[in-house]
């Protein structure tokens, strides 16, 4: 997945002149292939990202094309403001790229990590916020930010977990990519990291169709209707937190139109406590496949009164 | 009422736009009087005689950039809008009247306003972002961005400071504006500045600091800073008193805050119009 995002950079910087990629002094041997291809389009402003922002914002006003690096949780988290003010405001080509989003920094602790930054960017007008499961959709995430000629925060979380889709994806804004089918009538709806995961439930006894949705805003209503209406009720996982995340987006879009039980899954409104492994904070969190497993049981079980899974 | 005429005076004249800010903050009955007073030449100079910005083409890719980094002084800008006719008669007199484009901070949606502003440290990082873009695209363009001094306060201006040193953004022109006040006292009683000229300075700048109520003194600054490319970025240290020009709002910072009354537009305008008979 990382190299799917470092071959996306040099292919943009190469197409393009006015690409230039802002680093706020991260991503050391990510970057070795595009400082090698075009140095010139490579702008390290320092460990100053309220400064980058900004500065994005003035290049893209000039016409430029920024795409800026952060680890998620200064880039957008940190500079927020800049994002909506010097950015958002004026509709600027930005695109912002949050690294290790969710609990990549496992071992660093809570600086580091990062399971609000959906909720904070998806509340900014004019700001696109798309989160790649695999290399697949990191390819295609990039693609579709180039295009786009607006803001876009692009959430990129635990990115060595393997391919979910079985080649490359095509994808407009909004789309959600089925990833299974399933024959019970449960929709699993995943970002990033856990589409994975939702798929290993799915092959270890939750036969639920899975969906992962790379694009949290904008966010098909349609294709979330026709789902809502095939199935008895939704399971929504994220590496983010349960409020103002992928869960609330469903809820929220299927609240209007066709009513049903979700079951949001994610980070809750706490901070990890402990030091350990991404894999040992999924478990502190009930994020681990043993967890996750108990906790769609109780929710069906509460739902039909009786266990779904076998 | 008393005024006076402003048929015969020179362009972007000091006592006329500070008429047009007591006639916008009294009829939208809104504040930031005094913080748009003490950068009235400040603005009257650059846009008079340094600018490059043609009205007719206010997005023109070549223009020079004015960003006013400290948004609340945005009715000095509107006044020096309206004389480029990118503002209508009716915008600056329908001021705060519902449903109007004319906010009370810098908004980057009005042609001519280059940042979006108010919230303080945003402009500086931005116009060197347009100062860096026109390094890469290899013109001559100028950008000039007008701090406060209690801006000054707000992390973000040093790390564009660094920044424009770094990247040898010589074409960039910082205008600090020193009244000495913030919103809440004396900049020296709130969080001390020092010597903003060295820290500048020590900043990689090259710096001066002038009267910012002196047209020629303020001339000469821009001058020399936009026509030294070597290599440094600029500060022009303006030093100014807050609400300059009405002997009553002079050095006193309640002019951050309060709205004009029948009594005080008048007193204000008439006193301008003496300013102006005295200078004329």
């Amino acid at each position: 997945m990382r190299t799917a995002f470092s071959d996306a950079l040099v292919a943009a910087a190469l197409a393009d002149p006015k690409v230039l990629l802002l680093t706020g002094d991260h991503g050391y041997a990510l970057f070795d292939a595009f400082r090698k291809a075009r140095p010139a389009q490579y702008i390290n402003c320092g460990i100053a990202e309220q400064n980058m922002v900004g500065v994005a914002a003035g290049l893209a006003k000039a016409g430029f094309k920024p795409i800026v690096y952060g680890l998620a949780a200064f880039v957008p988290v940190r500079v927020l403001e800049q994002i909506k003010i010097d950015v958002c405001y004026e509709n600027l080509p930005v695109i912002l790229i949050g690294d290790g989003a969710g609990l990549v920094y496992s071992h660093l602790g809570t600086s580091h990590q990062s399971t609000e930054d959906i909720a904070c960017t998806r509340a900014i007008p004019s700001l696109t916020v798309l989160s790649p499961a695999d290399r697949f959709e990191m390819t295609a995430t990039m693609q579709l930010a180039l295009q786009l000629a607006s803001p876009v925060y692009l959430r990129v979380g635990k990115s060595d977990r393997g391919d979910v889709h079985p080649g490359p994806v095509s994808l407009k804004a909004g789309e959600l990519l089925q990833v299974r089918k399933g024959t019970q009538r449960i929709a699993l709806l995943a970002t990033g990291s856990m589409v994975k995961t939702a798929l290993e439930l799915a092959d270890q006894g939750l036969n639920a169709e899975v969906w992962s949705v790379p694009s949290i805003k904008p966010l098909s209503q349609q294709q979330l209707a026709q789902i809502a209406n095939r199935v008895d009720c939704i399971v929504t996982l994220e590496e983010h937190s349960v409020m103002g995340g992928l869960g609330a987006c469903v809820a929220e879009a299927v609240s209007a139109h066709q009513p049903l039980p979700i079951c949001r899954i994610g980070i809750e409104d706490r901070f990890s406590a402990y030091c350990g492994t991404w894999e040992y904070l999924l478990q502190e969190h009930r994020l681990d496949l043993a967890s996750l497993k108990q906790r769609i049981d109780a929710f069906m079980h509460q739902l039909h009164g009786k266990q779904a899974t076998p | 009422m008393e005024s006076f005429d402003d048929g015969a005076m020179k362009k972007f004249n000091a006592n006329h736009i500070r008429k047009v800010i007591l006639d916008m903050a009294y009829s939208g009955a809104t504040v930031h009087i005094g913080c748009a007073f003490s950068i009235v030449e400040l603005l009257a100079v650059l846009y008079r005689n340094h600018l490059q910005f043609d009205p007719s083409n206010p997005a023109s890719p070549t223009r020079d950039y004015m960003v006013l980094s400290k948004g609340h002084g945005v009715m000095a800008q509107y006044a020096c809008l309206q004389e480029l006719g990118l503002l209508t008669d009716g915008d600056i007199g329908r001021y705060f009247q519902n449903g109007t484009r004319l906010k009370g901070l810098a908004d980057a949606h009005v042609p001519g306003v280059e940042a979006t502003t108010g919230s303080l440290g945003h402009g500086l990082s931005v116009a060197a972002g347009l100062a860096l873009a026109a390094k890469l695209n290899k013109t001559s363009q100028t950008c000039y961005a007008l701090v406060g001094d209690g801006e000054l306060n707000e992390g973000a201006i040093w790390e564009a400071a660094l920044f424009a040193t770094h990247f040898k953004l010589d074409n960039l022109v910082v205008m600090v504006d020193k009244n000495g006040f913030q919103a809440m006292g004396p900049t020296d009683d709130v969080i001390a500045l020092g010597n903003i000229e060295e820290k500048f300075r020590a900043f990689g700048f090259d710096a001066v600091t002038i009267d910012g109520h002196d047209e020629e003194a303020i001339d000469a600054a821009y001058t020399g800073m936009k026509t030294a490319r070597n290599g440094r970025p600029k500060a022009i240290v303006a030093t100014s008193v807050k609400g300059k020009g009405v002997s009553f709002m002079e050095h006193d910072n309640i002019w951050h805050y309060p709205r004009l009354t029948p009594e005080t537009h008048a007193a204000a305008i008439a006193e301008l119009a003496e300013n102006e008979k005295a200078t004329a």
